[in-house]
């Protein structure tokens, strides 16, 4: 009996650990999952500018002692300057229908910042701050992080500022607007690129501030993290619908619980295959996703 | 008015004698000195022309990068002091005539090694990280030397920092200059029974992902804990112990659920386990950046084991630089330390070449040294119409190595099963630094 209480304890403790790390790809779910509703495409370079932004902001924490607060600050300016760069390079001057394309570029800047990340660094891991890093709650046999709390409560406040220009603001409306119709949008005198590159600017702010809470969660940065990030991105943004945020949330958290509970009962070497084999599954029987939109002909 | 032209005449004919013979001496002047510029440009021009690879990319750029430093350096030492002598008597220098990027995988590393063989002058392949990738490189190369029935490529290969054990036998045209890991944990669990012997119970986990960390943790590192009166108190293994392979395989197994991969972000599952497990001595067989997460993870989680045991490839810059104060503590072999003058003049190089020696790097160091042994041993002549040939007896010549004189210590290599042996000593992060705490050799 004692056993089973042990286990239940352990489970929900799985659980609980895994929710909190899961707003971090939450929030990276948020970024391919605003871009493709605002532009029906994947950016593919989405965790590897998250990433990248991470590192701008430890390298002011290095360089000029920035406090933590700014680290975060700089991350998301970089991601930002970094999504419209992406955006330019990879989106902006490719004709609309031509998906695949625009695809392959994104997925070579994906490789081509990762490589820049390499070169600068040599690889090597580099300490990334924690911000309560050594805050621990125990409540009884429960024991939770403290940074991964605040990581949690910068997700949803990060989520809710989204939402709020996303349906409070005339630039919300006019990105709904392009997402919805482009061409009527333009009929509107919107700017289709214009609201497009300040998209990709917004999910890049988010990116850079789930790129720097991933690094302070783990504690540590290293380039070995885009890809892992960038396949759970895709598969939080697939799962909870590719185009809503809420599903993109509840994705992410919902990821990152079952991965821990996998990788409690089942060990590591099959953790990722039961993720993988989640996604598989909503792509066979839920191709929308949790809350994602049927995709019809326009 | 007829002497005169009589006295032209002789003159002319003179004059013709002497230029002719001005001509021949100046053809045979030049001519020789044609020959000599030949000789002399034709000694210049040759020089015993190696090619390095590793990962120039990647997230094990570093080790790379490490190693072409330590590489380069040592060749320009060399190169300084005279060169290499060859068959003929005549000095050369050794050229590094590039350093590829393999990117730590296995079908670049084989191509690079088939680019080698097949359109290079190098009579000697250097490189390259990643265990496994030597292991799938080494299988293109021929198994057994003259056995014509085998078209397994002829190429020499010297490597530096494949570390996982066994990979010498695969083919007798690939050479280590590696420590043996099993010898270098069974000596530290030894000296650890007798230094701590409050400590009775371990526990740990590895990066599945990573062919030398995962065959490292299961069947050498927990073995050799086990063998020196160290109880295992992760889950329950019923074949660890003497039998090392099902022992593996059962610990593979049974340890499922507190390994991590390479690239994870979240240890806290593994973590938690191991913290229940409550072992006086945490194994942390991993790479620096996951070893990092993990050790990051157990603080958080106020795991506090009496003592870190970590895998030889972390004792480096990169763990230092990844979590100094979470590694505080953790003791791991190695074999490379500035312990020795001629290590320290070697460290000193290379860091000022922008790279830093480690385990790795001081062997790509050695292997340098270990080029012009058996080059000087061989007496190659270094010529493009002898590289068959020249590739042949150097690696007959490496073979008949037994010994050198490595950077803290004689490096010595068993002809029987191919392994280097190698001085190690024991190393502990000692407030943010990594120190020499044991040298076994006393």
């Amino acid at each position: 009996m004692e056993d089973f209480w042990y286990e239940v304890v352990e489970v929900s403790q799985s659980i609980a650990d895994g929710l909190l790390f899961g707003s971090t790809y939450a929030l990276i779910g948020i970024g391919f999952t605003l871009i493709f509703g605002a532009m029906g495409k994947l950016n593919m370079a989405y965790a590897a500018a998250a990433l990248g932004g991470a590192y701008a902001g430890l390298a002011g924490f290095v360089l000029i002692k920035a406090p933590l607060v700014l680290v975060f600050g700089i991350s998301a300016i970089a991601t930002a300057a970094l999504g419209y760069a992406i955006y330019f390079t990879c989106f902006r001057f490719i004709p609309v229908n031509n998906h695949l394309a625009s695809l392959m570029a994104s997925v070579g800047a994906l490789f081509f910042i990762d490589e820049v990340v390499v070169h600068v660094t040599r690889g090597s891991p580099l300490t990334f701050p924690s911000m309560f890093g050594d805050v621990y709650f125990e409540l009884g046999p429960y024991g939770i992080r403290g940074d991964l709390v605040f990581v949690f409560i910068i997700g949803l406040i990060s989520t809710g500022v989204l939402l709020y220009i996303l349906f409070r603001t005339r630039l919300g409306l006019a990105t709904r607007a392009v997402a919805q119709q482009d061409i009527a949008a333009r009929l509107c005198g919107i700017g289709v690129h214009s609201t497009n590159s300040v998209t990709f600017a917004i999910a890049g702010v988010l990116g850079g501030i789930a790129g720097a809470m991933t690094a302070a969660a783990v504690g540590v940065l290293s380039p070995v993290m885009t890809v892992p990030l960038t396949v759970k991105g895709i598969i939080v943004a697939v799962i909870g619908g590719l185009g809503s945020i809420p599903g993109a949330i509840i994705a992410g958290l919902f990821v990152g619980g079952f991965e821990n509970v996998i990788l409690y009962f089942r060990g590591i070497d099959e953790r990722d295959m039961y993720v993988v084999a989640l996604l598989f599954v909503f792509l066979v029987f839920r191709p929308n996703g949790l809350f994602g939109t049927a995709i019809t002909r326009d | 008015m007829h002497l005169c032209r009589s006295m032209f005449r002789l003159n002319v004919k003179e004059e013709i004698k002497i230029m002719k013979k001005l001509f021949r001496g100046v053809s045979v002047g030049l001519l020789g000195c044609a020959l000599m510029f030949s000789a002399l440009t034709s000694s210049a021009e040759r020089s015993v022309k190696v090619l390095g690879w590793g990962a120039q990319s990647g997230p094990l750029k570093s080790f790379g990068v490490n190693s072409e430093t330590a590489l380069r350096s040592a060749v320009a030492e060399i190169n300084a002091a005279g060169g290499v002598k060859l068959g003929d008597g005549s000095m050369v220098p050794i050229e590094v005539i590039g350093y590829e990027d393999s990117a730590c995988k296995k079908d670049q590393n084989i191509a690079i090694l088939r680019k080698t063989a097949s359109t290079t002058d190098a009579i000697v392949g250097m490189g390259t990280t990643c265990s496994g990738s030597c292991q799938a490189m080494f299988g293109v190369l021929q198994k057994k030397v003259g056995d014509a029935s085998d078209s397994g490529l002829q190429m020499p290969i010297l490597a530096d920092t494949c570390i996982r054990p066994g990979l010498a036998k695969i083919s007798e045209w690939a050479f280590r200059n590696v420590p043996n890991e099993i010898a270098m944990y069974d000596a530290l669990f030894a000296w650890l029974s007798q230094q701590h012997p409050d400590i009775k119970t371990f526990s740990g986990g590895t990066e599945t992902d990573q062919g030398h960390s995962f065959i490292t943790h299961t069947a050498v590192i927990v073995q050799a804990a086990i063998k020196h009166g160290f109880d295992w108190v992760g889950p329950a293994v019923p074949e660890l112990g003497p039998k090392v392979k099902q022992g593996m395989k059962e610990l593979q197994a049974a340890a499922k659920t507190q390994h991590w991969l390479m690239g994870d972000t979240n240890y806290s599952v593994q973590a938690r386990k191991i913290k229940k497990q409550n072992p006086d001595m945490i194994l942390v067989s991993s790479h620096p950046f996951s070893a990092c997460g993990f050790l990051k993870e157990i603080k958080r989680q106020r795991v506090k084991p009496k003592l870190l045991v970590g895998l030889t490839s972390s004792a480096s810059q990169e763990t230092l630089n990844g979590c100094m104060k979470e590694a505080e503590g953790i003791i791991i072999p190695t074999g490379f330390a500035p312990i020795t003058a001629q290590a320290q003049k070697a460290n000193t190089i290379v860091t000022k070449a922008g790279g830093f020696l480690d385990l790795h790097s001081a062997a790509a160091w050695e292997n340098a040294y270990l080029v012009k042994a058996a080059v000087e041993a061989a007496g190659i002549t270094a010529k493009s119409e002898t590289l068959a040939e020249d590739r042949a007896k150097f690696r007959d010549a490496l073979a008949t190595i037994t010994a050198i004189d490595g950077l803290i210590g004689p490096v010595t290599r068993d002809t029987a099963t191919g392994e280097a042996s190698k001085p190690y000593v024991f190393v502990q992060v000692v407030d943010g630094k990594w120190k020499v705490i044991h040298d076994p050799r006393g």
